[in-house]
């Protein structure tokens, strides 16, 4: 759900730059239907019923007489992208601010018309009322005068009532199957495109026998423009036969060597500190490539004409996007539209910008709308997976069992775009240095970043490097807690300032009965817990475990203090699927390479959680206070999963996993 | 080839190789987009429809096998148009869906097991389910919705008696 650098300072509003005019973010249109307008996209994370919401609920409106539209580019203000589960903290900001502003220009307006003060006014349903009944709807009053103007500050909001969740407006469209997704677009006159990707990162074409592809019935071009080849022919199955057909020969790409080392944290009394130490413990943990493995495969469909062109996809960042296809094209960026599409699952990057722009460049070579889909094999071969990572660890604990030294040195690759090497240092630290300094007080610290180039081509995947480094610190914190002969719990407690890193810790130990249950052989509770962009959230997980036997995820239990909840339903949903997801990479994924080629093709030979491996049941606690802002809830559920799983494990079966997947 | 494909109730002529994927008639063909490419491969479930009841993926059934017999899609699914067969509105009552791709899939299974096995306890609904990959993390909830519908429509089986 992030492939942005840039993490917002915890807990606090960000600010949009310039004054926003409401025209661009809101208004009313003559049935008396209010639309909201925000730059970001919808992918699965329920911002549409988040902003919906916020609107609604502003002016006094039905649900259904908001409509909310996301990301075209054509009619959207501009925005940077969708990432990190800010959505609804940024817009949802600004949207509130534009409904507050409409609901003072309305009441301006309709105490003018009724010769009363605004006090005497009141709102209802698309209304406003005067105290003798008389009624005037919004379309009316801005019949003869749009709203217009900059956007104040609105106030803060008294904090609302808990209510039931909206339905999604997507949802009835999903279950009925006419939900569209990209790969569902038709355009008349569309052509399907067929990408020929090198085996490996960086490898050049070097010759290229296009005549056995060519012979298909049905093929309409090949198309070759440097290392670019593609296939285009009048069905999709045609243009991927085709393609297979392509002799090709590839020269290796230079080997990706260098890298880059940052420190971040340098206590120059580290090394006394643990001379000093009453014990020192040491471990290594590891952490190998996962593929995002989205359901959905990217696709992208685009019409390229001499003039502009029109770009279907699911994208997180339609600007940018658009900026990109129009330098590309040579057309000023107004002449290129996108139209963002629902996404088959998002949850770092995906290639629907690569399926894009190979639709873009086959549309222009063949003067049609084309369609470019993966398949299954290229989205494990051709999509970015989530870097490898090796963890250091070594901390001193002093006679009373505190932490007095701590190293953590974390191996890894680039979890954003950008090559190892060649990364501004903020970048490398806000992405794979995510996670990697914990917030507890840790003594005399020495923490390193070493970034080196990915064997595969990495980049974001849900919460970027903070699961990996949290499996790997947490699981320690545990080694450390039982050292120093501590309840995992209390240890945490006594090593932590940040009162509501606390506050999850203690009220998962509630939640789950930590105290009344204690491991038996076979069986255990472990836990974790993690303080990401202001969201806080411990998690205690069930194992079942045996040594040498299968591992089986019983309970799970999650605390999480997000602040102000807009949507708690779909936030419960989102820490449900989050865990989910982390339970999968623990338990199973490791994407197999060889040179740089990666070796899966299929969920046959690349196997995630099924609905037998998901947890017996996953409660959900949110204890956030309705003063404070909201702050995501997508990536934060999938960040201390790991460790909690592999600290129950241990306690259940004595074996201490250090290397994911697990196994015991 | 000409076939023809008794779909959601109707028949359609199409011209198709018989090696064709089933999958690939239906979206491409028909316009019935609601079965999902998730792999081509016969091992996720997003492209699963009803053949004579029984629930199968359909990217790796070719045309030639599904010609001539009772094919139902999620776009299909009594009782009409517009109106919700109990396992969709449980699954939109109990929000069992993120992205939405797989849950099409799961629906149709879901379908499919409560019309022989009505009251399906939760390790046959799991089982049920497991051909069914949902990357969003969301068997929690499908598997809550099946509970869901099953006793729904239970209560109006005892409504009608
Ligand atoms: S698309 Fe048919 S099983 Fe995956
Ligand atoms: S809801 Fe996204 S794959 Fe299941």
């Amino acid at each position: 759900m992030s492939d942005h650098p840039t993490p917002p300072r915890a807990g606090s509003w960000p600010r949009p730059q310039a004054t926003p005019r409401i025209e661009s973010l809101l208004r009313i249109e003559s049935d008396g239907t209010v639309v909201a307008l925000s730059g970001k996209v919808e992918y699965g994370q329920g911002i549409r019923t988040g902003f919906r919401r916020i609107v609604a609920e502003t002016l006094d409106l039905p649900l259904d007489q908001v409509r909310v539209v996301l990301g075209e580019t054509a009619s959207t203000p501009w925005d940077m992208g969708t990432f990190g589960s800010m959505s609804t903290m940024t817009d949802g900001r600004a949207l509130r601010a534009a409904a507050w502003f409409a609901r003072q220009q309305l009441l301006v307006r309709a105490a003018a018309r009724f010769g009363v003060a605004i006090e005497a006014l009141s709102f209802g349903a698309g209304q406003v009322f005067a105290p003798d009944g008389r009624a005037v709807s919004f379309a009316e009053l801005v019949r003869d005068q749009p709203l217009a103007g900059d956007l104040p500050e609105a106030p803060p909001r008294a904090a609302p009532p808990a209510t039931d969740s909206p339905m999604r407006q997507e949802a009835m469209d999903i279950v009925t199957g006419r939900a569209k997704y990209a790969i569902d677009v038709r355009l008349p006159g569309m052509l399907h495109g067929s990408i020929l990707h090198p085996p490996t990162l960086g490898a050049r074409l070097e010759s290229l026998d296009p005549a056995a592809a060519e012979k298909v019935r049905g093929v309409v071009q090949v198309v070759r423009d440097g290392d670019f080849v593609g296939v285009v022919a009048e069905r999709a199955l045609l243009a991927r036969t085709a393609a297979a057909l392509l002799k090709a020969t590839w020269t290796a790409g230079a080997p990706r060597s260098g890298g880059q080392d940052i420190v971040l944290e340098s206590d120059p009394e580290a090394e006394e500190a643990f001379r000093g130490a009453a014990r020192v413990l040491k471990a290594e943990y590891f952490v190998p490539h996962v593929s995002n493995a989205s359901l959905g495969p990217s696709a992208g469909t685009a019409d390229v004409r001499p003039d502009g062109a029109d770009l279907y996809t699911a994208t997180q960042r339609p600007f940018p996007l658009r900026d990109e296809v129009a330098q590309t094209l040579g057309v000023p960026k107004e002449k290129v539209r996108v139209w963002p599409q629902l996404v088959g699952g998002s949850y770092g990057k995906n290639g629907a910008h690569d399926a894009a722009l190979a639709a873009v460049r086959l549309s222009k070579a063949v003067g049609r709308p084309v369609q470019v889909a993966w398949s299954r094999a290229e989205e494990f071969r051709a999509n970015t997976h989530r870097p490898e990572l090796r963890g250091e660890l070594e901390a001193g604990l002093d006679g009373d069992g505190r932490l007095s030294a701590w190293r953590y040195h974390s191996w890894t690759n680039p979890h954003t775009y950008g090559e190892a090497g060649r990364m501004p240092e903020r970048l490398i630290v806000a992405t794979s240095g995510r996670g990697a300094v914990p917030e507890y007080r840790l003594g005399k610290a020495d923490i390193q970043l070493h970034l080196r180039p990915g064997k595969v081509r990495t980049g974001a995947l849900r919460s970027l490097a903070a699961a990996p480094n949290t499996f790997a610190i947490e699981s320690f914190i545990d080694e450390l807690a039982e050292a120093a002969g501590t309840d995992p719990i209390d240890f945490r407690l006594a090593h932590l300032d940040d009162e509501r890193l606390r506050g999850v810790l203690r009220a998962a130990r509630e939640l789950s009965g930590w105290d009344a249950r204690p491991p038996e052989p076979g069986r255990a509770l472990g836990v974790a817990c993690a303080a990401y962009h202001g969201t806080y959230v411990a998690e205690v997980v069930e194992a079942r475990a045996r040594a040498g036997g299968r591992v089986r995820v019983g309970r799970v239990w999650c605390a999480v203090d997000a602040g102000h909840l807009v949507h708690p339903d779909g936030a419960r949903n989102q820490v449900e699927g989050a865990v989910t997801q982390a339970l999968s990479w623990a338990l199973f994924e490791s994407l197999a390479h060889e040179d740089g080629r990666v070796l899966a093709s299929s969920f046959a030979d690349y196997p995630i959680a099924t609905a037998r491996d998901a947890p017996e049941a996953i409660e959900v606690t949110f204890i956030g206070r309705d003063e404070v802002p909201p702050t995501g809830v997508g990536e934060p559920g999938a960040v201390p999963f790991a460790a909690a799983l592999a600290n129950a494990v241990y306690r259940a079966c004595g074996v201490r996993v250090r290397e994911l997947p697990l196994r015991t | 080839m000409r076939y023809t494909l008794h779909v959601n109730g109707r028949p359609h002529e199409v011209e198709a190789a018989p090696e064709a994927p089933l999958l690939s008639v239906l979206r491409d063909e028909l316009g019935l987009t609601g079965a999902h490419y998730g792999c081509g491969q016969g091992v996720c479930g997003a492209c699963t429809v009803l053949v004579g009841g029984k629930a199968v993926p359909s990217c790796t059934m070719r045309v030639a096998e599904a010609a001539g017999r009772e094919i139902v899609t999620i776009e299909g699914l009594p009782p009409a148009e517009g109106r919700l067969h109990p396992v969709q509105a449980a699954f939109v009552r109990e929000d069992a869906m993120q992205c939405g791709y797989c849950t099409p899939g799961m629906i149709v299974a879901s379908v499919a097991l409560l019309s022989h096995s009505p009251h399906p306890d939760e390790e046959e609904i799991r089982d049920a389910l497991v051909p069914h990959l949902c990357r969003c993390g969301t068997y929690g909830r499908a598997i809550r919705a099946v509970q869901a519908a099953a006793r729904e429509m239970a209560t109006r089986e005892e409504g009608a008696a």
